[in-house]
């Protein structure tokens, strides 16, 4: 195949690959010094302590992310109870809450004078100084908003798993006398060890690159730190030192990520698969797998919901002025133009590696994805610095600016969400035969032609979704927003957090509710495909 | 479809730049709803527009910085003086020549060389609830005294993260030296009743419902939320602490400033000493009084709910550039007492 594989469809991968790699060159280059003498300082008194907080986070939040996200999806795989069908797709639905907001929801609630406190004095008729939920703004308050936040990325992989394993292999292990426990433990388990692992390693990749819930929670992490050096210290070489740092760390479990969704194709058997007999279960025994599903929905998305309306209604509406519309309107412009150009990108991309079938450039392509793991306030950094560079050299010559424009915004959107925009567009192309591509190529259509006659119409329902998922990255996003907008460009996002680290909740509603209210729309098309994923 | 998209963006930003021939670009740190409104009548008055980036004062200062001579700001306006302080580090302002505004501002609250000016003061003050603190004990209380073991357990204060405390720190450093200041951090970071967590108004609150004693925050907030406009709730929880100025036997409480500057590269620098002049102006200061709850730079009334707590204290006259030249040895010393 690939008769004439124009020159530029090669080149192309190289160029965007080029785009997205310098900022993060350029963070890494602060590795070569000069080293300031704050340093020493943060070695002293501080380093441990980033270090030794973000360890315990990532590895509460890995613990809860693996306990929910394993238990809920070997009960909707396993077990027949009331509201299984709802459940199944319901259990991602906290994707759609960023975890800062489910942070700003829990103050809201269980902050000493917090709503749920009030609750339980009203009720019981207690002192006004009695407090009955803990302090959520601390570390364990953290590992809990992140993995009721991010466990869905462990459930999706896993229940995927469980279903497209095969089903003789637990019919030997029920046979030779192993109880339904030992069957989920002894060969279940190790069989979906690659899907979770790398469902985990995505939810520690969040963990780590978040500012905005530990930030309201005061949990002093890396992410943290660097914000802290850099405006506090004014120390913006050691941020980006720091900021290398945690790079490399952040590498090493994008790697592990990588290696697992390599195995998960080893390990799962469509060949085999049938339905898979379920439990059925009876009584008081029927609320075991119920509960197990309904409390992370509960805690992870109909809490944080309820508490926001509240907050909305008790703000009297006020939120629906010029300035919210505003706001909302910026937003979905970021959203969509990231969503098509990312699409296109990821569009053009796949098509150019298909027409030229190089190891080379699929490993290129495979690299772009990288940008998903960055953390956006180091993206940032990176682009403001390289910006800088570009202006000071060329503004003469073009009279433009682009530090504090749009520009900047945009691509670090486009390199933290490709990937996602990639996801959608390879699993489309997989769906159409090389076939076409070579009747085509015989009929006179190839290049450019190919792609906008034959292959875009072909992709229309993995386009749309490329876009979706993009635009629900970026309304979340909040650190790479907070330091490159340009001018009268607030965002959802930057207002709700801007709103929040004041303490005025009643006026952060409106905004949060909008961004999940964006978030549940991509949501939407996943639980459609959840629902059509399991045989009749 | 990348082509619709791409001129829509265009074309909004052709309608923004036209639609006003004069314009003023402010870089802020200020994200108070009451100045929208001021832009706003800014604006009206004077048909220029008022272009706004509302930031952490850090990352704009940092943004100046970084853009240089291209930079398209006008204005630097921030609530921490040592944010002002390190632009006029860098010489990224302009000295500010508008009469107006050096006839009405006091020369102690301008720059050495009229690089900026104050727009409004806060004061750090002490909040205590009187049901568990008693007369004798907050009567005469300084800063330095929270140190003393009496406050065991009692203390409430934010995080080190933010800019209040680190200027309120380095204006001790400045007046005690960075030894006692270490030493006094020892103590007082031992008297935390809880780890730092929320901003000064949780610290309010949490004093009000009796989580501890007495919390130092910043004079505005109580302000703002005895005005009810922060919800029912909070009204009733300030109802329930006092405020008392520190350090009025010494030096004076801590002041801190919002302060403004025109930058040196600024495209529009009449707009900019317009804009100056405006925020000064008799009615503009009245009206932030009444809604931010600051203490006013020329002579006119404090809000009615900061009254209450008087109106004539000793301010410490610590020249607010110590605060920013020495907040990263405030930062440091901080750390090293483990103040999170």
């Amino acid at each position: 195949m690939g008769a004439h594989p124009r020159i530029y469809w090669k080149i192309l991968p190289f160029v965007v690959a080029g785009f997205f790699i310098v900022p993060i060159v350029v963070v890494l280059s602060s590795i070569s010094g000069p080293y300031s003498d704050n340093w020493q300082h943060l070695v002293d008194y501080v380093l441990l302590d980033y270090t030794f907080t973000s360890l315990c986070l990532v590895m509460g939040v890995a613990f809860l992310a693996l306990l929910i996200g394993i238990s809920t999806a070997w009960v909707v795989t396993n077990y027949s109870f009331i509201g299984k069908s709802t459940f199944e797709w319901a259990l991602i639905l906290p994707l759609a809450i960023p975890p800062y907001i489910l942070a700003y929801t829990f103050t809201g609630l269980f902050d000493s004078y917090g709503d749920a406190n009030n609750l339980i004095r009203q009720i019981f008729d207690l002192g006004e100084t009695f407090t009955f939920f803990p302090n959520v703004r601390n570390l364990p308050g953290a590992i809990i908003v992140f993995g009721f936040t991010l466990y869905p990325y462990v459930y999706l992989v896993t229940r995927n798993s469980f279903l497209n394993q095969s089903r003789s292999l637990r019919e030997a292990g029920r046979l030779l006398g192993l109880s339904q426990f030992q069957v989920f433990y002894k060969i279940a388990l190790p069989l979906a060890r690659p899907a979770f692992i790398g469902g985990l390693m995505l939810v520690i990749m969040e963990t780590l690159s978040d500012f905005g819930a530990v930030d309201h929670f005061a949990v002093q992490t890396f992410t943290t730190g660097i914000f802290r050096t850099w405006y506090g210290l004014y120390d913006l070489d050691t941020a980006m030192q720091l900021s290398s740092l945690l790079l490399f760390v952040i590498a090493v479990f994008y790697f592990i990520e990588l290696r697992m969704r390599k195995d998960v194709k080893h390990t799962t058997n469509n060949s085999t698969f049938t339905m898979l007999a379920e439990v059925d279960t009876k009584g008081l025994k029927a609320l075991v797998p119920f509960v197990v599903c309904f409390s992370p929905i509960f805690i992870g998305f109909v809490l944080p919901i309820t508490q926001l309306i509240v907050w909305a209604i008790e703000a009297n509406m006020e939120l629906l002025n010029a300035r919210f519309l505003k706001t909302s309107l910026n937003t979905i412009i970021l959203g969509v133009s990231s969503g098509l150009i990312c699409a296109c990108l990821a569009l053009v991309l796949n098509f150019s590696v298909r027409l030229n079938t190089g190891d080379l450039l699929g490993k290129i392509k495979s690299l772009l994805s990288i940008g998903y793991a960055l953390p956006g306030l180091i993206l940032a950094v990176g682009i403001m610095k390289l910006f800088v560079y570009l202006d000071s050299q060329f503004y003469s010559v073009f009279e433009i600016a682009l530090t504090g424009s749009l520009v900047g915004l945009l691509l670090a959107y486009i390199i933290k969400a490709y990937a996602l925009a990639n996801s959608a567009i390879e699993s489309g192309y997989t769906r159409i035969s090389t076939s076409i591509d070579n009747s085509a190529q015989l009929l006179g259509s190839s290049g450019w032609r190919l792609l906008r006659k034959i292959h875009f119409p072909l992709m229309k329902a993995s386009f749309l979704t490329a876009v979706l998922l993009v635009i629900s990255e970026v309304v979340k996003e909040l650190p790479a927003t907070l330091v490159l907008r340009p001018f009268n460009f607030e965002t959802l996002a930057v207002t709700t957090y801007m709103y929040a680290a004041e303490e005025r909740m009643y006026q952060a509603a409106g905004t949060s509710i909008a961004i999940v209210l964006i978030g549940l729309i991509p949501l939407i098309f996943l639980t459609k495909m959840i629902r059509s994923s399991r045989p009749d | 479809m990348l082509r619709i998209v791409s001129s829509t963006l265009l074309l909004s930003f052709c309608i923004n730049s036209f639609l006003f021939a004069q314009e003023v670009n402010v870089y802020t740190s200020r994200h108070y709803d009451s100045d929208y409104d001021l832009y706003e009548e800014f604006t009206k008055n004077t048909n220029i527009k008022v272009n706004i980036l509302a930031g952490k004062g850090g990352a704009l200062l940092e943004r100046l910085k970084a853009e240089g001579k291209n930079s398209p700001a006008d204005i630097f306006f921030t609530v921490d003086a040592g944010n002002l302080w390190m632009v006029q580090k860098e010489g990224l302002f302009q000295t500010i020549e508008s009469p107006t505004v050096l006839r009405v501002v006091p020369s102690n609250l301008r720059g050495p060389n009229d690089e900026w000016t104050a727009i409004a003061k806060r004061a750090r003050v002490i909040f205590y609830n009187p049901s568990s603190v008693s007369k004798s004990e907050i009567a005469n209380i300084s800063y330095e005294s929270l140190s003393h073991e009496r406050w065991r357990g009692r203390v409430l204060i934010r995080s080190s993260s933010n800019m209040y405390n680190q200027s309120l720190v380095a204006s001790l450093i400045a007046k005690n030296g960075e030894q006692a200041t270490e030493a006094w951090a020892e103590g007082f970071v031992r008297n935390f009743a809880r780890k730092p967590q929320g901003n000064d108004r949780a610290q309010i609150i949490a004093v009000a419902n009796g989580e501890a004693d007495v919390a130092v925050a910043n004079s505005y907030y109580i302000g703002v939320m005895l005005s009810g406009s922060a919800g029912e709730e909070q009204r009733l929880a300030a109802k329930k602490v006092r405020m008392i100025f520190p350090n009025q036997q010494g030096k004076g409480t801590h002041v801190n400033i919002s302060g403004a500057g025109i930058l040196k590269h600024a495209p529009n620098p009449y707009n900019a000493n317009l804009f100056l002049e405006f925020l000064l102006s008799d009615k503009v200061q009245e009206y932030m009084v009444n809604k931010s709850f600051e203490y006013p730079i020329v002579d006119v009334a404090v809000s009615k709910e900061m009254a209450g707590f008087g109106v004539d204290f000793k301010e410490d006259a610590t020249s607010v550039k110590v605060f920013g030249d020495l907040n990263p040895d405030a930062i440091r010393l901080m750390d090293r007492v483990g103040w999170k």
